[in-house]
This record gives C-alpha cells, structure tokens and sequence, in this order.
C-alpha cells in the first residue's frame, strides 16, 4: 500500500521565504561561531573527584557521573526554534570530554578564541579553570594514559608507539567509540519512565538470582535507571525555564511557544509520545541525554522517516498537523542536530579540520518485511534537507532499485543537484547483502541505517565501533619496499624484515612480501584496539545508550560488554587507490613488461623520481601502468585482492565484544594529511601528493565514468561490510531536468552493478578554485568529503586541493574533464 | 634591592634571548632559553606560578644528535632543571633541533602535527604533560614584554 499521498513529492510551494521561522534558523546557524562549553567536563570532574565511590561497578559509576551532570545541565532556549534542549550551554558549542582528547586544548587555552583557522571561543574564566581545575585532574587518567599504563612493559607497548607515530594506524578508541544508531521506537512508546520501569523489575530478578552473574546485571539495571532519569530531570529543568521564560516573554505569540515547549517537555520523555511534535522532541533531548554519556562523533539518530511516520501519519488524519507544519518541525530538528561541533586543536586541524560532529540521518530504501519503506515523510525530510543545505546532520537516502520508485530516486538526484553535494545515495541490495553476510538476519539488516560516514548497522541492533581503526594502507606498502622500514621512520625497523623486493622473482612473490607487511600492521592495530576496549569497559560503560538498544536490557549486559544483539569492530582503510595503482605499476612494468628493473625503481622511489630519468620514469608509471578505476584485468584483480585479503584477515578475528571486525573504505580527510607526509610511490605518486579519498580511484586515473563506477561496483557486497565512500564529481548542466534524468540512471546502473555508496559534489574545477581564492563569495558553499559534508571555507589548505583536484565527469557524454589549473580550471 | 636588580637584568636578557629565538631562524638555544625562563618567572609571577601548585612532572629533552639532555622536573611547587637524564620521566621528547621544537611547542607558525607526523620530534610517555607544558610555555609568549628595538 502506498504511503505517499504529497501531491507534489518535491514541495517546492514549501521555501525558505513562506517558512520565516527556519530561514531565520538557518541565518543564525551560519552567523554562529562555535564556543567550547566546558559545562560537562566541569560536573564530570567535580562528581569524580568529590563524589565517585570507586568501589561502585564500572556501570553504576558511569551512569552517576552522567546522571550528576544532566541534573546541572543549563536548560537554554538559545533562539526561537520549537524543540526544547540543547547539546551544550552554548548556541554553537564544542562540548569537552576529558576521558579523551579534552586536554590537547591544553596548550591553546589562551590563544583558541583567536586562532587563525577555525576558532573556538573560551572565555577568560573558563579557560582558567580548565587550566588550574579541570585538566590537572585528568593528567593520567584518559582513556589512552590507562591504556598506556595497562600495556607498558608488555609486547603490546610497540602497537601504542606505532599509533602515537600518527603514520601507521589510528586507534580511535583513544577518542571515542560513539558512531552508533539508537533505537528510539521503545522510548516513544514506553516513555522513559516505562524504560526504567523495566529496567527495575529485571533488576530485582537479576538480583534474586544471587550469583555473580545476577550481581553485575542488577549493577547494570540500576546503571540504566539511573542515567534515564537524568534525562527525565534534564527535560523537567527544560519544561520548568520554558514555563519561566513565558513569563516573562512580552510576545503572546512567544508566550505561548514557550508554554507550548513546557507542554512537549512534561509529557517526553519521561512519558510515551502521543503527537508528532513529542515524538519529534523526545528524540532530541534523548540525543542530548547520549551525549552526556558518549562524546558527540557520528551519534546518528538513524531512520527518522520510518520512527517519526506513525505520529507523522496519526496527526496528519487527526488533523492536528499540517505539511507546512512536520516541515517546520523537521527543520528545527536538522537545526537543533547542527548545534554542536567538535573540539578541534590547532594541531589537528591539518587532519580533521572543518569536519562536523557527522549525525547521520537515513531515508528511504526498504522495510522489515523487504517493501518500499518510502513515505511522506522521507520526502519532507528531503524537502528540509534541500531547504537548508546545511552540513549537520549527515542525510543519506538508501535505494532499493526494484522496490523504491524511480520518482523517488530522481528526487534524490535533484535534490543532490539543488544541494550540490547532499544527501548521499546507498544501495539497499549490496549494503543489505554485506550485512546478512555477518550474520545478521535479513529482517535485521533490511533495517540498516548509515551511522556517521558511510558504516552500516542494524537499527538499534548492531553496536558496530566502526571507526576503532584507520589503518594507512602506504605504510604497509612501504615497508614491503623497504624491507620493513618506512623513509618517514628512518633506519628503525617497523616491521617484519622481509626480503629486499629486488631479489624477488615474480609478482607473486611481492604481494606475499606486501601480505606480510599489511598483516603484521593489521595484527597491531587490533590488538590494540583490543587493549583500548578493556579500558572503556572499565572506564567508559554506556548504560545510557544501552537503554536505546536491543539487546542489553534482556541480556543484562552494557554495551560495551558485548550486549547488543550484533557486536563488530570497524577498521577503515587510507590510500586504497594509491596501493591498488602502486601494485598495478610494480606487477606491469617490473615484472610483466620488465620495463624497469625493481632495483631502479626503488631507487627512483626513494629519490622522489629526481631529475630527467626519474620525471621520465614517473610519467611512464603514471600514464602507462594499468589504473584502478578502468576495466584493466590487472587492475582489477590487485583491487579485488586487497578487499578480499583485507575481508579474510579482519573476519578471522574477534573481538572483546564477541564480534568480529568489519573491513571499511573511507577517510575522513586523513587522505591529505597523511598522503602529505608519505613519500613517493611506485605508481608515479611524488612524494607529498594527496592519497585518493575512500574507495575512490586516484584522481586523473579513471577518464570514463562508467568504466570508473564498474571497476568500484564490482568490489562492492560482502566483503566491504562497513561499506565505503565513493566520490564523484560532475559539472553542472543547464538543462537540470535532463541531467536528473541522466543522473538517477546513472545510479541506478551503478547500484546493479553492485555500488554500495556514492556522494557527489555538483561543481567545476574552475567554481572550487575561485572559492580557495575568494572564500568570502562563498560562506555557504557545502562540499562531501570522504562520507561526511563540510563547508569548503572551514576545510583545510590541502583538503581544499583534493577537492579541487578530484575526477571531475561531464555526465553528457561520460567523460572525465582534464584539470587545467593554469587556465584557473577552465577548460 | 641587588638582588632584585640582578633577578630584572636575568629577566630582561632571557626576554630578549626568548624574543630572538621566536623571531630568528636560529633556535639552537631555545629549549635552555624557555626552561631558564620558566624558572625565573615561577619566581617573580604569582599567577605563572600557580600552574605548578601541586604539579608533580618529570621531563626529559633530548635531541637526536645527542648534543642536548636535558630535564625539567616539578616538585613541591618548584621548578628544577637538571643537565642529564633524569629518572622516571613522564614524557620524553626527542627533536631532530632547536628549530623543531620550537615549531612543535610554541611558534607562532606552529606545526605540532607535522611535527610528529615528519617525524621531527618524538615523544614517549603521557602527553597530557606535554600540553600542560605547552600552554605554559605559550602563556611565557603572551606575557612577553615590549621589547626596545
């Protein structure tokens, strides 16, 4: 049965100029500059150093420092939008959790506010008690220095040296697990009070069972009552300052918003929703609620279009809602979404600079029962989306190609179009493929949703960790050049010292050397990782988000003890592209062609293709060796290796959760930052050149669109299980009609050839170039990265080029369009 | 009143020292110069001082080449540099030279991540005293005095 009754499915009478309330909204998210609000880390500190009984479980210890903090919580109303709460005290504000890097500010207290790049804003007094207050307690007590403190003195020391080096692998754990997607259907209906309700019949029961077992579960039970109910005083706090702030508003029209949010926040969330606008309400503060337990990175509400339908549809046929209205009310959520960045140190700025906190929302694709889950709603949220155009949240849209319609998918096109760079597109068939390939049941995975980038998990089922590692794929590379040294590193011996490549015979035999270099890294990684997780199983329980999840309320078991029904580890990989083409050059030219000696082409490696012979043998390898992203067999077989290699290897381990570990492809911008420290590689790469972003093939390397989305389709399904980020970059067209058409074909093609993400950027070489010149003719201009939107202003320098540099495609006729940077782009 | 004199004349010549150090290619005597500072200024500046009220930490500077080892250890709210290693280091940092580590601590071009990622300086340990001891080392820039050309 259709769910669509929008007579017109892109709402184009629905603007920014009939819907004043959002424009206004919107005005000030741009206007905002972010400030750190030191709020959290203040109650945090004080409860652990005044009030923390240590001999409390690592669960009960969490859930009342959290619990101590939402009952402080400033209840703000920073502006006029309609929902109640806020992440932080402040409008734009980057929220600090010293269990993580909080203290790498440290060093900026005094100096932040005024930065050149990206400042955050830190008054006088706020910096000095973080100074003289707040960070001496943590000095060595961070996730990271207990783990330093777990491993010192073991084998395990090297695998924190080789991540503290930054050039190796990141282990995120150090900053975060977050990347989750709760499951918010039982607390609409239950209401939180009926959450808790249920955690205290199981905790007596549990208690009954008078075991050790029945001890830690009824320690966990109490921990999620606990922490619920500083969400419930939180909103009451919420309700009470609204009902003050209507008091004294001289506005009737003000007066009565007010009253109206102190209405919203008595009933939600304590109690079950019963009008969208609750249902739309408690979501948030619930999202508020996770972030004082779990730092603000990729907390993605998930499937809003299919949690928020039944209240959406119940008011619509009531009457008590109108699409102007759930409109209105999307929009000051996706605002409400945006009211929060990270804290980003000056020194990471070149890493992670002008990236947003990456909430992921997910639309469209399939339901449970595997039919078009596409409803009124999803085209709202659409609307919304391209009415506001804003970097947070992250707005993916599945497509199932034989069960959502193509107007739906030509939507999507135009709205990506009109956007020129959101929502990213996800295939239903590889994506929900790659899930039942680790277990989950089809129902289950049917239900995915994108969490932060581009990782996939079942709603509220899967607790997938999926940013534990970012593992460059170069460095292992180099080390198989290099007899398990890295130029970077010097004369140290990283890894395994494997044969000089220039003794070897075949290609087969470099690829071994290059597997046990890859392996060896991968292995540390891991166990690292591993470390990291008995740590925040100590340390940083989530009881809180527990409670949104399927699977620790029965099993009596916290998250972070393995409680949710699906338990994986997400390692994503950087430089794919580049190690893909490196291996095509070696395999073609050393040992197919015999073109060049491995001897000389390490030594032209090692120079940086100096001087004539070298610039001659560089540009050979770079035009003539066979390139990923082009229907070359030799191309791609190494690229099928890699993923398939990568998939064996991470499968065959599990982790402290019981799950196992999910091989993904995308990166954020590490791309640049570490493509900038690695030297030259054998597919002509100079030293200091830009890795290729995600699965994306090196840019210039793939001249035909679809030869270029058939070489990266076919790797897609089961062995990428935490999916990728596929960049492409088309020109625009003035006959938009025609190129929407053209463009939902395109996808379309893709996904049956089994694509499972695309995001796109929608502009020239030429447009991008003018905006690194002339920043201020583009305050608003929105641009994906590797799986996440930013503002191309914020990014940084080298960022800036690799999106400029990218492929980009004239879609007429297929082709890519040479980059000409000394014409300023034109062609 | 000798003594208050000769404490203004140290200062005024480790300003200028720190001052030449910031602004000249040459860095060579950064590291001695700043702990040298540091020391002077925990004496004579209350509010400085504050920052090491309780502060228990033990650093250790080394360059590559092995020409310079020296500590920075803070006890019972004073500051003591020693010209050797030191015991029990909470952080060690090892810099390929003074211009390195002065780009990683405090340069007004500072590259901390470059830094690391390029390898030119190395640090072993917890580097939540590395940050304490840049923002102390940054709050010494800031409080920098007018120098005469």
């Amino acid at each position: 049965m259709t769910k669509i009754t929008l007579d017109d499915i892109s709402l184009k009478d629905f603007t920014l100029g009939n819907l004043p309330r959002l424009q206004e909204l919107r005005r000030l998210s741009f206007a905002r500059k972010p400030e750190i609000c030191i709020e959290r880390a203040r109650y945090v500190t004080r409860y652990l150093r005044d009030k923390d009984d240590p001999t409390d479980s690592p669960e009960v210890r969490q859930a009342r420092k959290v619990n101590y903090f939402l009952q402080r919580k400033r209840p703000v109303f920073h502006d006029h939008n309609l929902l109640a709460g806020s992440t932080t005290s402040k409008a734009l504000g980057a929220p600090l959790f010293p269990e993580f890097f909080a203290l790498t500010l440290w060093p900026e207290l005094d100096t932040v506010s005024t930065r050149a790049k990206n400042p955050q804003k830190l008054t006088p007094d706020e910096a000095r008690e973080l100074n003289l207050e707040i960070f001496p307690y943590w000095m060595d007590k961070n996730v990271l220095e207990l783990t330093r403190k777990r491993i010192s003195n073991t084998e395990s020391a090297q695998s924190l040296k080789l991540f503290e080096s930054l050039v190796f692998f990141i282990a995120a754990k150090a900053g975060c697990i977050s990347h989750a997607v709760p499951a918010y259907e039982a607390m609409l209906e239950l209401g939180l009070s009926g959450l808790i309700d249920m955690a205290s019949v199981r905790e007596a029961a549990a208690f009954l069972l008078a075991s050790d077992e029945g001890d830690r579960q009824a320690d966990f039970y109490r921990a999620v009552q606990i922490s619920l109910q500083g969400i419930i005083q939180y909103a009451e706090h919420l309700a009470d300052e609204a009902v003050t702030l209507a008091g004294v508003a001289d506005d009737p029209e003000v007066r009565q918003e007010f009253l109206d949010m102190a209405k919203v926040c008595q009933q939600v969330p304590a109690g079950p929703a019963t009008t969208f606008r609750e249902a739309v309400n408690a979501i948030w503060i619930c999202q508020v609620g996770i972030h004082a337990e779990n730092i603000n990175m990729a907390m993605s509400p998930g499937r809003l279009d299919q949690i928020l339908y039944p209240y959406y549809k119940r008011d619509m046929e009531a009457g008590r809602l109108d699409i102007g209205r759930a409109i209105e009310l999307i929009g000051c959520l996706w605002l409400k979404i945006a009211d929060n960045v990270t804290m980003v140190p000056e020194a990471s700025e070149e890493m992670f600079g002008g990236a947003g906190t990456v909430p992921a929302i997910t639309l469209g694709g399939v339901d449970a029962d595997g039919e078009d889950a596409v409803n009124d709603l999803t085209y709202i949220m659409l609307r919304v989306t391209e009415l506001l155009c804003i970097r947070d949240p992250n707005v993916n849209a599945r497509y199932d190609y034989e069960k959502n319609s193509s107007d739906y998918c030509r939507r999507v096109s135009e709205v990506i179009l009109n956007t020129k760079a959101v929502p990213a597109f996800f295939n239903d068939h590889a994506n929900i493929t790659a899930l039942t390939g680790q277990g989950e049941s089809i129902e289950h995975a049917r239900d995915y949703a994108v969490i932060g980038c581009v990782e996939l998990a079942s709603s509220g089922r899967d607790y997938p960790a999926s940013s534990s590692i970012m593992l460059n794929l170069a460095a292992p590379l180099e080390m198989a050049l290099f007899c398990g040294k890295r130029p970077i590193t010097g004369e140290e011996q990283i890894g395994p010292s494997t044969p000089d490549p220039a003794t070897l015979n075949s290609f087969e035999e470099f690829w071994e050397v290059f597997k046990t270099q890859l392996d060896w890294l991968i292995e540390k990684a891991i166990e690292l990782n591993e470390h990291m997780g008995a740590v925040h199983q100590q340390m940083m329980p989530s009881p809180l988000l527990s409670a949104f999840f399927e699977g620790p309320l029965d099993k009596g078991k916290d998250l972070v003890q393995g409680g949710s029904l699906y338990n994986s580890s997400g390692a994503t990989h950087i430089a794919f592209a580049d190690v893909v083409d490196s291996l095509n050059a070696i395999e073609q030219t050393v040992f197919i062609d015999k073109k060049y000696r491995f001897a000389e082409l390490l030594q032209m490696v090692k120079a940086d293709f100096a001087g004539a012979e070298g610039e001659k043998m560089r540009l050979y390898l770079k035009n003539r060796a066979p390139k990923y992203g082009t229907e070359h067999p030799l191309a791609r077989k190494n690229a099928r290796n890699i993923v398939g290699h990568l998939f064996n290897l991470y499968q065959s381990h599990t982790n402290y959760r019981g799950g196992l570990y999910r091989p993904a492809y995308w990166t954020m911008t590490n791309h640049a930052g570490l493509g900038k420290i690695t030297g030259a590689l054998p597919h002509g790469r100079k030293s200091g050149e830009l890795f290729a972003s995600g699965i994306t093939p090196v840019s210039g390397a793939a001249p035909e669109l679809t030869a270029c989305l058939n070489a990266v389709a076919e790797l897609g399904g089961e062995c990428v299980p935490g999916c990728w980020a596929l960049n492409i970059k088309y020109s625009p067209e003035t006959d938009v009609e025609k190129m929407t058409e053209r463009f939902a074909q395109t996808i379309e093609a893709y996904f049956r050839s089994g694509g499972q993400q695309v995001q796109f950027n929608i502009m020239t070489y030429e447009m991008l170039l003018d905006a690194k010149k002339h920043p201020e003719k583009y305050p608003e201009l929105m641009v994906r990265v590797s799986g996440y939107s930013a503002y191309f202003k914020d990014l940084n320098e080298l960022m800036k080029d690799e999106l400029i540099t990218r492929t980009m495609y004239d879609l007429a006729n297929g082709k890519s369009v040479a980059y000409l940077p000394e014409n300023g782009g034109k062609q | 009143m000798m003594l208050d004199l000769i404490t203004q004349q140290a200062q005024k010549k480790l300003w200028e020292q720190f001052n030449n150090c910031l602004t000249s290619e040459v860095a060579e005597e950064f590291l001695q110069t700043l702990l040298n500072l540091m020391m002077i200024v925990f004496v004579v500046n209350y509010d400085y001082r504050r920052n090491i009220k309780n502060f228990e930490g033990r650093y250790q500077f080394c360059s590559k080449d092995g020409q310079v080892t020296i500590g920075a250890v803070f006890h019972n709210g004073r500051m003591e540099v020693i010209k050797k290693m030191i015991e029990r280091p909470n952080i060690t940092i090892t810099f390929r030279d003074g211009k390195t580590l002065l780009n990683f601590i405090i340069s007004p071009r500072q590259d901390i991540l470059g830094s690391m990622l390029r390898h030119d300086v190395v640090t072993d340990g917890n580097l939540n005293y590395l940050y304490k001891f840049g923002f102390m080392a940054k709050q010494l820039q800031l409080m920098m005095p007018q120098l005469p050309q």
